[in-house]
Formats: C-alpha cells, sequence, structure tokens
C-alpha cells in the first residue's frame, strides 16, 4: 500500500522522484490519494511512469481515496500518457554519408551560384535595353552604404598595413643597406595585391554580410514576395542596384587603399629608414609602374561581382526562420573571401602568362 | 498565499506614447480557474496590456499584480520566480527556430525545473498531448510545422512549468475556423481540467461567444465592460453594437 501525502506538484519532483523510485512498487499496488492535498499532472505522470518503469501496469493498479481534482488530474493525465516518446537529442551523424552530404550539397551551391549569376545577367541586359528600369534612389543608397561609409574602416586598416609592410621590409632591407627599396617593395605589393585583397575582404564583411541579412530578413517578412506579386522583379528593385554599386565602389575603395597604404609607409620610411617624403615620393616615381596600379584596380570590380552575387543569392535563397539567416549571413562572408582569394591566385597566373 | 485571490489584478493603468495615450484608467481581475478575453478595436492596446501584465513593458502608471506579485514594483527574484508560474504564448508562436519541438517544450523544464532526467522526455511528451500533438512531431523543427500546429507547440512550451496562468495573445488569429474552434476547445479543456486561469486577447467572435466565461471590452482607453459574454451581448455602445452585428448578420442570413 502506498499513502500519498500533501501537495505533488512539479516544483516538488525533483525531492520526490529518488523516493518514488528507490520503493518497492509491485503489480497490483494499492496506491491511496486521501490525504493528497494537491496533483498537478507533472507529478501524476511521475507516480505513472514510476510504476511502470517497476513493472506495474496503472491499469491493475488498486487506486483508492482518489476524488475530485486529483482524480480529474489523474486519469486525464493516463489518457494523454504515451511511450512513444520524443527524442530530445538527435543522434550524431555518421561521419562518411555526412562528409558525402556536404560535398554533394557544395555542388548544388555552386550551380545555384551560377544560375544567379545568369539571372543576374539577363537583369543587366533588360537594363540595357530599358535604362528606366534602374532604381536610381536606391542604387545611391547602395552606393553611401557600399563607398562612403566605408572609407574610414578601409582607411584605417590599409594605413596599419603600409606601416607594417614598410616596417618589416625595413628590417631586412636595412641589413643590406638597400633602404631605398623598401619604396619599390610597398609601392608595388600595396597596389598590385595587398589593397585589393584587404580591401575586398573588408568590404565582404561589411556589404556582403549586409546584403544577406537585409535580403533575408525580407524574405522571412514575405516583402520579396510582395515585390514579386506586385508585378516587379526583385532581381531589378534588389540585386541590380547593390550588384552595381558594389562594383562600382570596390574599386575606388581600392584607390582610397593604395593612397592611405603608402601614406603609412612614408610615415615610417622617415624616421626609421631615414627616406625623407620627398626622396619616397621621387623613387616611388620611378619605380612603381602604372600597370601595377591598373592591376589591382582592375581586379578589383571582379572581386565585388562575386561578393555581391553571393551576398544576394545567400539572402535571397535563405530558408524562412530566423536561424537561416545568421547560418547564410556566416555563409556569405566565408564564401566571399574564399571566392575572393581564389580569383585573386587565378589573376596572378593569368597576368604571368600575359607578361603585366 | 490566499487560494481566492484573483490571479491577475489590474489597477489604473496608464500608457502613454509620447503625447498618444492608449490605457487611461485600465482596471480589472481575473480570477482563478476561469477563461477571460480582452476585445477592442485595433490599437486599443490589448497586446500592449498583455505585455504590460507579464512585465515585458512598463506602463506609465498604475499598477499590475500576477499571482499576488506586483510585476513593476516586486524585488526582481520575486518576479523571476513568478514568471515561472506563468505560460505565455506569443502572437506567432515565438518558438526557438534553432530547436526541434521536443526541445523547446523541454527549455523551461530544464531552466527552471531541476527534474530527474529520466523524466523530461515524457514529462514533454504529456505537455505535447495535453496541447493536442502527437509525439512525432517533438522531432520537427518550428519551420516545419503548420500555423496550427506551430500555435499547439507553442502551447505545450507555455503549459511545460503547470502554470497557474496562461496568456495568449490572439491564439486563433491566422488558423482556419476547424482549427480555430478545436483550438477553442483545448484552451477550455486547459481551464476545465488544470484549472489554470487564462487570459487571452482575440478579434474571433466565435471564441467570444463559445468559450469564454468573462468578457473585458476596451475602448477609447478604459474598461468599457467587463461582463460575461450574453451581458456584454446586450449593452448598448456604438462599438459593441457593431462588433457583435456581424454575428446576427450571419445568423439572419
Amino acid at each position: 500500500m502506498l499513502h500519498l501525502h500533501g501537495a505533488w506538484r512539479l516544483a516538488a519532483l525533483p525531492a520526490l522522484w529518488p523516493r518514488l523510485r528507490a520503493l518497492p512498487l509491485a503489480p497490483g499496488i494499492a496506491v491511496d490519494g486521501s490525504a493528497l492535498a494537491e496533483l498537478d499532472s507533472a507529478a501524476a505522470l511521475a507516480l505513472l511512469w514510476a510504476l511502470q518503469q517497476a513493472g506495474a501496469d496503472p491499469e491493475r493498479v488498486d487506486w483508492r481515496g482518489f476524488d475530485g481534482a486529483p482524480a480529474r488530474v489523474l486519469l486525464d493525465t493516463a489518457r494523454r500518457q504515451s511511450h512513444r516518446v520524443p527524442q530530445l537529442a538527435l543522434p550524431p551523424r555518421p561521419a562518411l554519408p555526412a562528409l558525402g552530404k556536404e560535398v554533394l550539397s557544395l555542388g548544388h551551391l555552386l550551380r545555384g551560384h551560377l544560375a544567379f549569376f545568369g539571372q543576374t545577367c539577363a537583369a543587366f541586359g533588360a537594363l540595357l535595353l530599358r535604362p528606366r528600369l534602374l532604381r536610381v534612389k536606391e542604387l545611391f543608397a547602395q552606393i553611401q552604404h557600399c563607398l562612403v561609409e566605408a572609407i574610414p574602416v578601409v582607411a584605417l586598416v590599409t594605413l596599419l598595413i603600409g606601416v607594417t609592410i614598410a616596417y618589416l621590409l625595413g628590417l631586412q632591407a636595412e641589413k643590406y643597406g638597400a633602404n631605398i627599396f623598401v619604396v619599390d617593395g610597398v609601392g608595388i605589393g600595396m597596389t598590385r595585391e595587398f589593397a585589393p585583397i584587404i580591401v575586398a575582404v573588408i568590404v565582404a564583411g561589411r556589404s556582403g554580410a549586409a546584403f544577406t541579412a537585409q535580403l533575408g530578413a525580407m524574405r522571412l517578412t514575405e516583402e520579396i514576395d510582395a515585390i514579386r506579386t506586385l508585378g516587379l522583379s526583385p532581381a531589378q528593385v534588389l540585386v541590380v542596384p547593390r550588384v552595381l554599386a558594389l562594383v562600382l565602389a570596390l574599386p575606388l575603395l581600392v584607390f582610397v587603399g593604395d593612397v592611405v597604404g603608402i601614406l603609412g609607409a612614408m610615415l615610417v620610411a622617415d624616421p626609421m629608414l631615414g627616406i625623407t617624403p620627398a626622396t619616397f615620393l621621387e623613387r616611388l616615381r620611378g619605380a612603381l609602374s602604372l600597370d601595377h596600379v591598373w592591376v589591382g584596380l582592375g581586379k578589383a570590380p571582379v572581386f565585388a561581382l562575386a561578393i555581391a552575387l553571393i551576398g544576394c543569392r545567400m539572402g535571397m535563397t535563405v530558408g524562412r526562420d530566423t536561424r537561416a539567416v545568421g547560418l547564410a549571413t556566416t555563409s556569405t562572408v566565408v564564401q566571399s573571401i574564399v571566392a575572393v582569394i581564389l580569383l585573386d591566385a587565378a589573376f596572378a597566373v593569368l597576368f604571368q602568362h600575359l607578361g603585366i | 498565499m490566499n487560494a481566492s485571490a484573483p490571479a491577475i489584478e489590474v489597477e489604473d493603468v496608464v500608457t502613454r506614447f509620447g503625447e498618444h495615450r492608449v490605457h487611461d484608467g485600465v482596471s480589472f481581475a481575473v480570477r482563478r480557474g476561469t477563461l477571460t478575453a480582452i476585445i477592442g478595436a485595433s490599437g486599443t492596446g490589448k497586446t500592449v496590456l498583455l505585455r504590460e501584465i507579464v512585465g515585458l513593458q512598463a506602463p506609465t502608471a498604475g499598477r499590475v499584480r500576477v499571482l499576488g506579485t506586483d510585476m513593476w514594483a516586486a524585488p526582481e527574484a520575486e518576479v523571476q520566480a513568478v514568471k515561472r508560474r506563468f505560460g505565455m504564448m506569443f502572437q506567432d508562436g515565438a518558438l526557438f527556430s534553432s530547436l526541434t519541438v521536443a526541445e523547446n517544450v523541454a527549455v523551461p523544464l530544464k531552466e527552471h525545473g531541476g527534474l530527474p532526467a529520466e523524466l523530461l522526455a515524457p514529462l514533454v511528451q504529456l505537455r505535447l498531448a495535453q496541447a493536442g500533438l502527437e509525439a512525432d512531431a517533438g522531432a520537427k523543427m518550428p519551420s516545419q510545422l503548420s500555423g496550427g500546429m506551430r500555435k499547439r507547440a507553442a502551447i505545450a512550451r507555455a503549459l511545460a512549468l503547470e502554470p497557474e496562468v496562461l496568456f495568449l495573445d490572439e491564439p486563433t488569429s491566422g488558423l482556419d475556423p476547424t482549427t480555430a474552434r478545436g483550438f477553442d476547445r483545448l484552451v477550455r479543456d486547459l481551464v476545465d481540467q488544470l484549472g489554470i486561469a487564462v487570459l487571452l486577447v482575440t478579434h474571433d467572435l466565435d471564441t467570444v461567444l463559445t468559450v469564454v466565461d468573462r468578457l473585458i471590452v476596451l475602448a477609447d482607453g478604459r474598461v468599457l465592460a467587463d461582463a460575461p459574454p450574453a451581458e456584454v451581448v446586450a449593452l448598448d455602445h456604438p462599438w459593441i453594437r457593431a462588433y457583435f452585428s456581424v454575428r446576427t448578420m450571419l445568423s439572419q442570413g
């Protein structure tokens, strides 16, 4: 005979449960609820579950003294209870199939990017035929965001990169008395490689992520569907202004990076290597062929196109829940940076063959 | 604590947004074990009132007590403790999108319950069943659910800690009539079987006329009526007449 006393509530379960499990609950046991002050559904469940775990079928238990609210709660809980309990932790996926799935989804992703590139090209084609389709206001808003508001952070980072490169190069060059070659190194390195890559990475984190987050949130709130049902093309309204803005903005930002980076090098060259600004500029004019600058600036629009396309595509195709927007935004930044570095490697090989 | 004390007491609540007065002295009380609905035209601050009662948004003036605790004057620890004794279902469910339905229901149990681990899964199953969901639904992600299922999952999470009071924000909005009526019965059952006090905000005439015990009508920043639905219907006020006339027109064909 099991006598129940007092208030059986969810809050009391942590204390009740071990004692309940320690009891010998034989099949056919009698349970007396006449002294129960209160019984809630969680405690009723615990009682039923303990009986079942001990092999005592609640159907065969001799229930005594249950009436009023506790009886109702007990009956109701027994009716709703089921042995098919949900899994709270998903089983870990086996490694090999998971790897295969990832590879396949990567291929799927790349195919999707290519299709999106095609759609965007078609949208630009339509724009050439009917220039009035261009959303001028949106384009300028995006240029404001991608270009003007990015200048301070781009300047700060490239200034520090210029200082660092000049300092490290200077340490080596000093050993051979070849101080002046620091100007060559900084000039060529900054304009051809460092500024484009660094600025593209900054822009991927700023604008690429912003594109995905904005478009993803718009998809979540069905704004993109609204644009479609109003007979407008999301590609024209949302994608084209963003892509165009970034393609225009990135070369200009790279130019800012070139100038500020070289300025940074000039700042350390004077006190550390004894190269006055006048000598620095004189040497720069001779050492830095404009080809290098053009190569750096020429790569920028291609980087921008990749970043903008990835950012927009990830936003337009994000799943309809808040978690997916966060995941897609992270993915955009990673993909953009990888794309920029791959493209840069391809450019290096290409220019090598072209002899530039 | 006094068992006959009201579950919810709202006293002279005033809410101002800038110059705009939403509530101008709202007072009412909700008894335990009853199903009370707040109705009113759009913009009369029904949802705002609900957010003030559950402690999400501070009223400009006035007092709100839930289960005897003043939500805006009591010490933080006391407010936190009382929050474990009521549940809230948001309009869109507000399920955590990175967790499965079962994990969503388990969140309050894990955070506050201190429950034995082996009871967790059976308890989640019971809550899903109480909200009218199969155990299979527990493995789904919120994004895979239909609107009605999302609301049921949200109720299951709100019920997790065996609340004494349940707040529902537009529980039947966006549901088809059949599902909506099923939801009404579910809420009624929760009141009758678990003895919880339910306060809901709604626009749904069917809910108001079929399952609600008491109706609070908000208009012009005040409580226009606080009575059983049958008495409210009989009141002579332009908004109430207009609101219920839809039903009269329908029944007269």
